[in-house]
């Protein structure tokens, strides 16, 4: 069903032992890690290598639905439960039983559906909209998110009781860009899943020379971007014109255009910036001002970076901030953020 | 104490286990110690005759003390399994519903933590002679 979880960095091989001497606990899991790092691959794996294998593998994306819909999908409903239930609907929950059911982006669930989950991982029930039964239900429980959740907890943005059901196992994936050596080993893995699935056409091995800039690129997009990058050099025939668009979309972070956002460097710089020894009015000096305007400045230039990275992609510039849709619009205009595309 | 019993602590703070490591061995305890779950559970898997007792932490990485508890009292229902916690009410009642035998906060009392451990040792004893 899923590829194997492919790599030889300490961190893979960690993950796939952890898999090996968790997998058949039945234990709630929480996978975390940035977008694109393969999440669900590390839950694919989980259950591939669980006694449930054989049994549904259910998948659900809480951040896709809205909640009311996000409800009836993991809980079902009964016949005229609410207008337009016009007949008996099985929730997720209901269908995964037996097996896993993967709660993808659990960090976007909304907290009055957390709380409906925490009820039914204390009980081990759930009732059906509109159904007053309890049904019984026997499911493993793997969540993945790219949120912080501890943050959210601080925030109130996610339950800590929940958090601390989940979170009975937890299996972190580090980003690509922190574990280069794996990614000679992803080319190989992909180059032969693709070669057979266009048409056997041929494609080009990296040399050593384009490994080494793969590996000193950053990769903001993981192990997703590096398949779409394959894809494409596929499609035009070689690498050359592929590596020079990485850099060019997005220089090296050495480069002052281009500096990582949340760098180190990059903060002192701002602090430079507004720390300027002789404009500074000690009258109206205030710690708390230039914290509001250092964040604003880092933020604004974070923002604009993966704006323009996304191609001003607001969707999913705001997925790759971990922040909603709605606040990326306002910070938009806020900070003032235009495209230089535009 | 005559027989040495043997003792895992799991705890990912390397202070900690380095302070009950050497308390515990000087009263006579075989102590092995992990810094993070996965660890524990491989120590616990390749202990052929089993702990006497397990002391863990309940948060730390990757398997957490929660997820140690529920392994071993899956696998070793006898082993008594002590957790500690540091971070307040909803940890502990997992712990419990785990079936840890005794839940205890920091800062911990090792004279208290040792008395606890002989106590509950004593007991498993007890019931394997009852069964015999």
């Amino acid at each position: 069903m899923g590829p194997p979880i492919i790599g030889i960095s300490k961190e893979i091989e960690r993950i796939n032992d952890l898999i090996k001497h968790v997998a058949d606990t039945g234990l709630n899991i929480v996978i975390s890690g940035e977008t694109g790092v393969g999440k669900e691959v590390v839950a694919q794996n989980l259950y591939q290598n669980s006694p449930r294998l054989g049994k549904p593998f259910v998948k659900v994306n809480c951040a896709a639905l809205p909640e009311g819909l996000l409800e009836s999908e993991l809980y079902g409903y009964e016949k005229g439960a609410f207008t337009g239930a016009e007949q008996k609907k099985r929730g997720k929950f209901e269908l995964a039983n037996g097996g896993v059911l993967f709660l993808d982006e659990i960090g976007d669930m909304p907290l009055l559906l957390q709380s409906k989950l925490l009820h039914v991982l204390q009980s081990g029930e759930f009732a059906p909209l509109g159904s007053e039964k309890e049904l019984k239900t026997d499911t493993w429980l793997i969540a993945a998110t790219n949120h912080n959740l501890e943050l959210e907890i601080k925030e109130r943005k996610f339950r800590e009781d929940l958090f601390y059901r989940l979170n009975i196992i937890k299996i972190h994936v580090p980003p690509l860009r922190e574990r280069p050596e794996d990614i000679p080993h992803l080319i190989d893995y992909y180059i032969t899943i693709y070669t057979s699935k266009f048409n056997n056409k041929h494609m080009l091995k990296p040399g050593s020379g384009v490994l080494q800039k793969l590996a000193k690129y950053h990769w903001p997009g993981n192990v997703r971007e590096l398949q779409n990058v394959l894809k494409r050099v596929l499609v035009l025939g070689g690498w050359d014109e592929i590596i020079d668009e990485l850099f060019i979309s997005t220089p090296s972070p050495e480069s002052p255009a281009a500096v990582d956002p949340l760098s180190l460097k990059s903060m002192a710089s701002f602090g430079g910036g507004l720390l300027r020894r002789d404009d500074i009015q000690l009258d109206s000096f205030s710690l708390k001002e230039i914290r509001r305007q250092a964040v604003d400045r880092i933020e604004k230039e974070a923002i604009s970076y993966i704006l323009e990275k996304t191609g001003w992609n607001r969707s999913k510039a705001s997925k790759i901030l971990k922040i909603s849709y709605k606040t990326l619009l306002y910070k938009i205009q806020d900070l003032n953020i235009q495209s230089t595309m535009e | 104490m005559s027989k040495q019993y043997k003792m895992l602590i799991i705890d990912d703070s390397q202070v900690i286990l380095g302070t009950y490591n050497k308390f515990f061995s000087k009263k006579n305890y075989l102590v092995t110690t992990a810094t993070n779950g996965l660890d524990g559970l491989k120590q616990i898997e390749s202990e052929k005759e089993g702990f006497d007792v397990v002391i863990t932490d309940i948060v730390m990485p990757n398997i957490s003390g929660v997820g140690i508890i529920a392994i071993v009292k899956k696998k070793y229902p006898d082993t008594p399994v002590i957790a500690i916690t540091g971070w307040g009410e909803h940890p502990e009642i997992l712990a419990l519903e785990a079936s840890a035998d005794k839940v205890l906060e920091k800062p911990i009392d090792l004279i208290e933590l040792d008395k606890i451990v002989v106590d509950l040792i004593e007991k498993k004893k007890n019931k394997k002679a009852d069964s015999e």
